[in-house]
């Protein structure tokens, strides 16, 4: 009978809307370990992040790279390759966000300084340096840091050991990190609501990034 | 007599329900599209809950878990079997991802009126497709030329370009054939109703009886014009339209699907290819593929098994209502070539997000 097919359709409908939000899954891993540079004044002038990739995309990194020994590779041989990556990374906001005194700034960093790859011949795995200098620098009571993929094709995560350093900082700064997994967001997102793009869900991404928050107060 | 009423009521009710979950349906696969150009799919998406949650979970694990296997088959030959198997698993739950077409196939099995048959060998063919794309890339760019992992990007932007084109080109031309269907289905109702005020003007009965005896009448005089257009009659239709005939070129027709589906390689795939490569181990990375696609495809063709089937269920709701429902199925076939058409073109355009290729 007719009405028969109709939990299977509705069965489709839920299906068409599971996999909706399934898209996005990671291809690269990245361990990342992070400094926040002070300048003498007591301001901030940059990130500095080193960032670990996973051993599958580190093969992949470095196809084609011409090497002397094998298995290895200098930091010179990565040269090229380094310079690739953050050009590249400039269309990606070097995914990295930062928020002054609770308000969001685009276009708070300028191009990066002081780049350079190096890989672990033993764990195979390529880790990229670099430095992010804020266009201006930053004195605020409290700052933020956000390293994510909006697109969640690299998955960003701290390192397990001493993942973020105040570098000359004032000593009455603080900093804590809190991971996407430290669930401050609903445990269970209802589906009208994951589909709604209202100014008050805007800010709902940051709540999955891997925040560095300093407070100075 | 009342339970012949509720019986009808009943099915009403079903028809309208089934209408109502064919529109939420379409609706759900635009919200997939729009999803992925709004601003909202610029935020991370929510971390590990629920099922997707799970599904996201276990496809990192066994993604991660591949470059562990390569490594170990070099010196024990029993991890090429776990090789094999956490490709094949991996494949399965990652084609729930973008990049392996199951909304563009699925889309073009309901606006061409494909059979399930034919919806399991175009979702295996073009993932076989695409599992050969990634390992001729890999195989002849890394393993012959040397080319760096930007070289192999630019490619696969190439080939890219050329698959969502083709999706693109096939949704238009869906479109048009699928268009002129709709208008003729238009106009069929269009007359139905011109002879239905006809026969009203005419009637000198009670007016309760000429009305359904007229009803019937319109039926079967639409139900002869559908037939002499050559157009869907409800009822006992089956097959698809003259101009778009399966016989011995059927596959011919299918191609152009396979191809502008399976064209854009896995992404994945192509990273375990090259890693595999690095390892001295390519035929375990060309094993690791084939099974991944043949992963892939089992999901991909679920999910078009379950469009073939919901557009038949709304072909047997639009068998009983004459007129609109003919036009109702064109309709959905014209709304599904549209998505077709609209994923081609986002998907070139780069409003809607593809897989990267790292970050080269």
């Amino acid at each position: 009978m007719l009405y028969r097919c109709i939990p299977f359709i509705a069965g489709c409908v839920f299906l068409f809307a599971a996999a909706d939000r399934a898209d996005a899954h990671p291809h690269v891993w990245v361990t990342m370990t992070e400094e926040l540079l002070y300048a003498p004044d007591g301001s901030v002038a940059g990130v500095r992040h080193a960032w670990t990739f996973d051993d599958m995309f580190s093969a992949f990194a470095t196809q084609g790279v011409a090497q002397k020994t094998k298995g290895e590779f200098t930091r010179e041989e990565l040269a090229p390759l380094a310079k690739v990556n953050v050009e590249s990374l400039k269309q990606y906001a070097y995914f990295t966000y930062a928020r002054l005194d609770g308000k969001r700034r685009r276009d708070a960093f300028v191009e990066p300084i002081d780049y350079y790859l190096d890989f672990d011949p033993k764990e195979t795995v390529l880790t990229l340096h670099f430095t992010l200098p804020f266009k201006q620098p930053v004195k605020a009571k409290t700052l933020e840091v956000e390293v994510y993929d909006p697109e969640f094709f690299i998955d960003f995560g701290f390192a397990e050991k001493d993942p973020v350093r105040l570098v000359s900082a004032p000593a009455q700064c603080t900093v804590s990190i809190q991971k996407p997994s430290d669930g401050n967001f609903p445990s269970s997102l209802r589906l009208d609501q994951a589909f709604q793009t209202s100014e008050a869900n805007i800010g709902m991404g940051a709540n999955f990034a891997n925040k560095i928050s300093v407070n100075c107060p | 007599m009342t339970g012949d009423v509720g019986t009808q009521l009943l099915r009403r009710m079903a028809q309208t329900t089934t209408i109502v979950a064919f529109a939420l349906l379409a609706a759900s696969a635009l919200t997939v599209a729009y999803a992925q150009i709004s601003p909202l799919a610029a935020m991370r998406q929510p971390p590990a809950t629920g099922l997707v949650g799970w599904i996201l979970t276990e496809q990192s694990m066994f993604y991660r878990a591949l470059s562990r296997l390569i490594r170990e088959a070099k010196t024990d030959g029993t991890a090429y079997w776990s090789l094999i198997g956490i490709s094949f698993i991996y494949g399965i739950f990652h084609a729930a991802g973008p990049g392996h077409g199951k909304a563009v196939i699925s889309s073009y099995l309901v606006a061409n009126e494909e059979t399930w048959r034919r919806g399991i060998a175009l979702s295996f063919a073009s993932a076989l497709l695409q599992a050969m794309t990634a390992i001729v890339i890999v195989s002849v760019a890394a393993g012959l030329i040397g080319a760096t992992a930007k070289m192999m990007g630019d490619t696969v932007r190439v080939v890219e370009i050329v698959g969502y084109s083709l999706i693109a080109l096939l949704g238009a031309r869906l479109l048009w054939v699928k268009g002129r269907g709709f208008l003729r289905a238009l106009r069929a109702v269009g007359e139905e109703h011109a002879g239905h005020a006809h026969h009203v003007r005419h009637d000198h009965h009670g007016h309760t009886h000429a009305h359904g005896h007229e009803h019937t009448h319109a039926h079967g005089h639409a139900h002869d014009r559908d037939e002499e257009d050559g157009l869907l009659p409800w009822g006992h239709a089956h097959g698809p339209e003259p101009d778009e005939l399966a016989g011995p070129g059927g596959w011919r027709r299918g191609l152009s699907a396979i191809v502008a589906v399976g064209l854009r390689p896995c992404s994945g795939a192509i990273i375990v290819l090259v890693f595999a490569l690095a390892q001295g181990l390519f035929l375990a990375g060309v094993a690791s593929t084939f099974v991944m696609g043949l992963g892939t495809a089992i999901t991909v063709a679920a999910i078009a098994t379950i469009a073939v089937g919901a557009r038949t269920a709304a072909k047997r709701v639009a068998s009983t209502r004459a007129g609109y429902g003919t036009l109702i199925l064109r309709g959905i076939e014209v709304g599904a070539a549209a998505v077709v058409m609209a994923f081609g073109a986002l998907l070139l355009t780069g409003y809607m997000a593809s897989e990267r290729m790292g970050m080269f």
